[in-house]
């Protein structure tokens, strides 16, 4: 019971604020309460898959081949291979982070999950409404700067983070 | 859709990689399907915990309430407001294109709609639970200090050049 509590602990705050706000305004939370399950049936099929390929990896795939591909020695390739990746992805990055703890775990370099979920802030399939909205010039300048961010973060949490300390035990 | 598809093509390499495993090594794998088993409800749970903050938060806060609150701030107090109110904000970015747009025509500087856009995208300040309890809170708080800077950074620079 001790266990639940503390692993879920942000989850009970949230639901025990979803209950405070129904009873201040039951419509509006109605309203979000629809908005989190469309969200979720939509992006089932990412969740599911991620749920078993984490699973997949963490008991099938051999350290070493996640550490050829994109390990710590992997260089800019490495680097380049999560910064693609984080580009063309949708949905919420969050919603890999148990794959990404895995690829880290079985020696997928920190400075290239680091640089995945920063590109990952460069939303591609969002790209021609915001030129429509903001300008290509603005979309191009911003989405530009925010990939080298990505490359540059990956540098700077590998700098500051050991292997050891990017897993919660 | 464009989420359907991205889940269609995940899933159908998770279930190739599933079956051409199933020759090899069949008690390795009935292990992992236990362990996607749980990574499935753990991660559900705390994903749609999250997907209902989300969706309270976008009922509270209407658009033109937000925009009006950050056209009260320009220079640098405008910068570190966009950052902050951006972090605060999640849900599609979809949303935040019209805000940033009704910034614009009101003659908000573009540093501070810059700001409120990068940290929209690159600071999640209600995933931050979930960061930690995958990477843990070193990782969180040097990722995320570091997005905070860059967000300020980038603001200044698409000022200078736009």
């Amino acid at each position: 019971m001790k266990t639940i509590l503390e692993d879920y602990i942000i989850e009970l705050v949230i639901c025990a604020v979803a209950i405070i706000l129904m009873i201040l305004n039951p419509h509006k939370v109605v309203l979000g309460l629809t908005y989190a399950v469309n969200m979720y049936v939509s992006l089932f099929l990412v969740i599911l898959s991620v749920a078993f390929i984490s699973g997949f990896i963490s008991e099938t795939v051999p350290p070493n081949t996640i550490a050829k591909i994109i390990g710590k020695k992997s260089g800019w390739k490495g680097v380049l291979i999560g910064a693609v990746f984080g580009t063309f992805m949708v949905g919420p990055s969050y919603v890999f982070y148990t794959l990404f703890r895995n690829l880290i775990d079985k020696g997928a370099g920190i400075n290239v999950i680091a640089t995945t979920i920063g590109a990952w802030a460069i939303k591609v399939q969002w790209i021609p409404f915001a030129i429509s909205i903001l300008g290509w010039k603005f979309v191009v300048i911003f989405n530009s700067l925010i990939f080298i961010y990505a490359i540059i973060s990956g540098y700077v949490v590998d700098f500051f983070v050991k292997r050891k300390e990017s897993r919660k035990d | 859709m464009q989420n359907f598809i991205i889940g269609i093509i995940i899933l159908a390499l998770t279930v190739g990689l599933y079956i051409i495993y199933l020759r090899k090594d069949k008690t390795k794998l009935k292990k992992a399907v236990q362990r996607g088993v749980k990574n499935l409800i753990q991660n559900s749970i705390r994903i749609f915990a999250i997907f209902v903050i989300i969706g309270i938060l976008q009922n509270f806060l209407s658009k033109e309430s937000v925009g009006n609150f950050l056209l009260k701030f320009s220079g640098i107090k405008g910068i570190f407001t966009g950052t902050i109110v951006g972090a605060i904000m999640m849900g599609p970015v979809a949303t935040g294109y019209p805000i940033s747009k009704y910034l614009l025509e009101n003659m908000a500087p573009i540093s501070l709609v810059t700001s409120f856009l990068a940290s929209w995208v690159m600071i999640g300040f209600i995933s931050i639970s979930l960061e930690v309890k995958n990477f843990g809170k070193r990782f969180t708080v040097v990722r995320n200090l570091f997005a905070f800077i860059s967000v300020i950074i980038i603001a200044l620079i698409m000022e200078v050049l736009l």
